[in-house]
């Protein structure tokens, strides 16, 4: 089977500083690839990486075989197909919620805007928030302004999608709707890479989880062999530490 | 002859259309000479609130004309044998209501210049002016009878003006620099900074009268000064081809020189600001100047509204250029710094230097420098929409930058590139954030255009100058002004609040039922 996405070597240095060591990635079609690890083991830079918000020292990224760090390729395209949901959500201050699942398929996608709406509306009933198509990002709680967030990505139809610990930032009670419109998306067969310290979601619905360590991939397997059989002592040491928090 | 005749007409004709009292035509009377005046040019024409002194009445109102120029149109209406009707009008609406026949003939202190006679023609004069010397009359020159007797007087005339130049002529004599004002002229010379100073005869009558300790130096035929027609004779405006022309010049004929004199005597001496005071100086100022005061605050408010409208888009391209990220090729980054570097100095050298100074440069410098006349409106709003654009550049950029990074990695990850990201998401918070700032700067331009009566854009601070120099009530006429001053912010600020809520959007948010409910009222 072609993989989508392919990650060879990649390093990413800031300055002295080197966050990314070696690191080696392969994420197939349909595939839901989950990235656990310590806070600051690497984890956002590598997707940030991926999307080319950073811009990798050396290594490879090929997107369908395509080298996306090839001068002549076509950044703004690859990102349109490569969905991402922040950590702080980072909807769009000036726009209501449509217009935050609108703006990017009219003028990155050239839809025409009845096209762009009626697909933003179909993705915004899918997280429920059907009722706030009018509300500015400062009127909504976290977790509607993160279902926003999914339903902004999703409507520019990705190829794939990114999630950085997009549950973080919210209140406990409201994990749970985010969580569960993410497993939803899951369910259509998008292929996801997910941050997360949800380890019991990221357990329900990876088919391959990788844990990081001070910028390098320090063990993956699927789901049931890292949460399950965890080889590497700092694995083991990592997984015990959230269990016990749990 | 006077300065502010020939200040900006075409910005100006927009906001004084209000203004142009409506005049009712009839064709049908024949048998009236309709001249037309501003009303408000003493001591050539005023008005004033009874008939006294020969005042006729203005038409369409219940307030009447005096002055020089309504004496001499009493006597040209009565050679033509005509009853004399006096239609108040703005003083850039006089040649079109001459031509339009609203008028019959225009008798206000109007010069015929070249110019002018393009439009109308002209009669013989019916007013010659004359360059006098104003003295102290305690002082070394107070016996001087040409212009020979000035050797080593310190003399200086009004900025801008024939007068000014005129002192050319007199050899030996200490040319100071030229002054604003007539104001500032009367108080150098009561403080002996100056000997003297070369004024016109109205003017000349009015500050001896009000005034005793300075006497008005005449100086006669060959003794005096040598002058152009242009500057110092005054019209009868009448349309080209008009029959009474002939007739008008012969009445003017047989009025003497000295039966002129007389009348100028009369009518600075009963020009309505030196003696007979108001009953309400506030209401006396608004009858007498409203329209100048309105003119003035119309190219206040055009010219602060201009700047400000133009600075701002000048600010935003400049922050928007200046925001670019610096990356890419060589070649692009070298640009990309050059550019910002040129940007910097702009930025630098109209933030670090008074908008007077460059008022002055911009616009005495160019002519001097490459001999363009700009019009001085025009140089007016071009030094404060670029003032204002250095000031507002830095707020945008910082407004610019001000938005959170995450506003910028949201739209580069869906796509968008440097530029949409800047027009769909950036600038419209930037320019809600910095919309203070902007307001702030229209109130300071508001103000501050008043350092441009430095180039004499006849602005409200000019106008109340100007006010202020004929009704010599300093005080009053710049607490007017001051207040003029309080309603225009007091309102703009208002009225950019107004905006800025407007741009929040609804406080509220309607929840929508379902999604049918959505699609009509969300236009995006
Ligand atoms: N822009 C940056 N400049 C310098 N150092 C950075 C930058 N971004 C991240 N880092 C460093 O890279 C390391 C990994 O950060 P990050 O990828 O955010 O970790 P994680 O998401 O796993 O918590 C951290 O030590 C962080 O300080
Ligand atoms: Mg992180």
């Amino acid at each position: 089977m072609t993989n989508l996405l392919e990650v060879q070597h990649l390093e990413k240095s800031f300055g002295e500083h080197q966050v990314l060591k070696d690191i080696n990635l392969q994420v197939e079609p349909g595939e839901v690839l989950s990235i656990i690890g310590s806070s600051g083991s690497g984890k956002s830079t590598l997707l940030r990486c991926i999307n080319l918000l950073e811009q990798p020292t050396s290594g490879t990224i090929n997107f369908h075989g395509d080298n996306i760090l090839a001068t002549k390729f076509d950044v703004a395209t690859y990102r349109a197909k490569v969905g991402m949901v922040f950590q702080s959500f980072n909807l769009f201050n000036n726009l209501n919620v449509l217009q935050n699942c609108v703006v990017g398929q009219t003028t990155v996608l050239h839809r025409n805007v009845i096209a762009a709406r009626k697909t933003a509306l179909e993705q915004l009933a899918k997280v429920g928030m059907t009722p706030y198509v009018n509300a500015k990002p400062a009127q909504l709680s976290g977790g509607q302004m993160q279902r926003v967030g999914i339903a902004r990505a999703v409507s520019m139809n990705p190829e794939i999608l990114l999630f950085d610990e997009p549950t973080s930032a919210l209140d406990p009670e409201m994990v749970d709707d985010v969580l569960d419109s993410m497993r939803a998306l899951a369910h259509t067969g998008l292929t996801m890479i997910l941050v997360t310290h949800e380890m019991a979601f990221a357990r329900d619905i990876s088919d391959h989880v990788v844990f990081m360590d001070l910028g390098v991939i320090a063990e993956e397997g699927t789901a049931e062999e890292i949460f399950s059989h965890p080889q590497e002592a700092r694995t083991q040491e990592f997984l015990k530490r959230y269990l016990n928090r749990v | 002859m006077h300065q502010r005749r020939n200040l900006l007409i075409f910005l100006g004709m927009l906001f004084f259309t209000l203004l142009t009292v409506p005049t009712v035509t009839s064709h049908a009377a024949d048998e009236t000479f309709k001249v037309g005046m501003e009303a408000g040019y003493p001591p050539f024409n005023w008005t004033q609130n009874d008939a006294s002194n020969g005042a006729v009445k203005i038409q369409g109102t219940s307030t009447y004309a005096g002055g020089y120029d309504v004496q001499m149109a009493k006597k040209v209406a009565k050679s033509l044998g005509k009853k004399l009707v006096i239609v108040k009008t703005e003083w850039d609406g006089l040649s079109p209501a001459l031509t339009s026949g609203k008028i019959d003939a225009i008798i206000a202190g109007m010069s015929p210049t070249p110019q002018r006679r393009k439009a109308i023609d002209f009669t013989d004069t019916y007013y010659k002016s004359q360059l006098v010397v104003i003295v102290r009359k305690d002082g070394k020159f107070t016996n001087a009878k040409s212009l020979k007797d000035f050797k080593n007087a310190k003399l200086t005339g009004q900025l801008n003006t024939f007068h000014y130049t005129a002192l050319d002529q007199i050899k030996g004599a200490i040319k100071e620099p030229a002054m604003k004002d007539f104001p500032s002229m009367r108080v150098a010379l009561e403080s002996g900074t100056i000997d003297g100073y070369v004024s016109e005869k109205p003017e000349g009558i009015s500050v001896t009268n009000a005034d005793p300790n300075v006497k008005m130096i005449e100086l006669k035929g060959n003794n005096g000064f040598k002058t152009n027609p242009e500057d110092t004779d005054l019209a009868i405006g009448v349309r080209k081809g008009d029959a009474d022309k002939l007739k008008i010049d012969h009445a003017l004929a047989k009025i003497s020189q000295s039966q002129r004199d007389d009348l100028m005597d009369q009518a600075v001496a009963q020009q309505p600001q030196s003696g007979n005071k108001q009953e309400n100086w506030f209401i006396a100022i608004f009858q007498q100047y409203g329209g100048m005061l309105l003119r003035g605050t119309g190219v206040t408010l055009l010219i602060s509204m201009v700047g400000t409208i133009v600075g701002f888009m000048i600010g935003l391209l400049i922050g928007i250029l200046r925001t670019i990220p610096k990356t890419g090729s060589v070649l692009r980054r070298t640009c990309l710094k050059v550019v910002d570097w040129l940007l910097s100095v702009y930025i630098e050298v109209f933030r670090g230097t008074p908008m007077i100074v460059q008022a002055a440069v911009l616009y005495y410098g160019a002519a001097q420098a490459f001999g363009w006349n700009m019009d001085r409106l025009v140089a007016a709003l071009l030094i404060v929409s670029i003032n204002t654009g250095a000031y507002l550049a830095e707020i945008m950029r910082g407004g610019i930058m001000s938005v959170d990074d995450g506003q910028f990695e949201a739209a580069h990850a869906l796509g968008m590139t440097h530029l949409q990201t800047m027009f769909k998401i950036i600038l419209p918070q930037a320019i809600r954030n910095s919309l203070p700032a902007v307001t702030n700067e229209f109130v300071i331009n508001i103000k501050d255009t008043s350092v441009l009566s430095i180039i004499s854009v006849s602005e409200l601070f000019f106008s109340g100058s100007t006010i202020a120099g004929q009704n010599f009530q300093f005080f009053h006429t710049y607490l007017v002004i001051c207040l003029i001053y309080l309603v225009l912010t007091f309102t703009i600020t208002r009225i950019l609040r107004f905006v800025e809520r407007k741009m929040d959007g609804p406080q509220n948010y309607n929840l929508m039922a379902n999604q049918d409910q959505v699609t009509t009222p969300t236009a995006s």
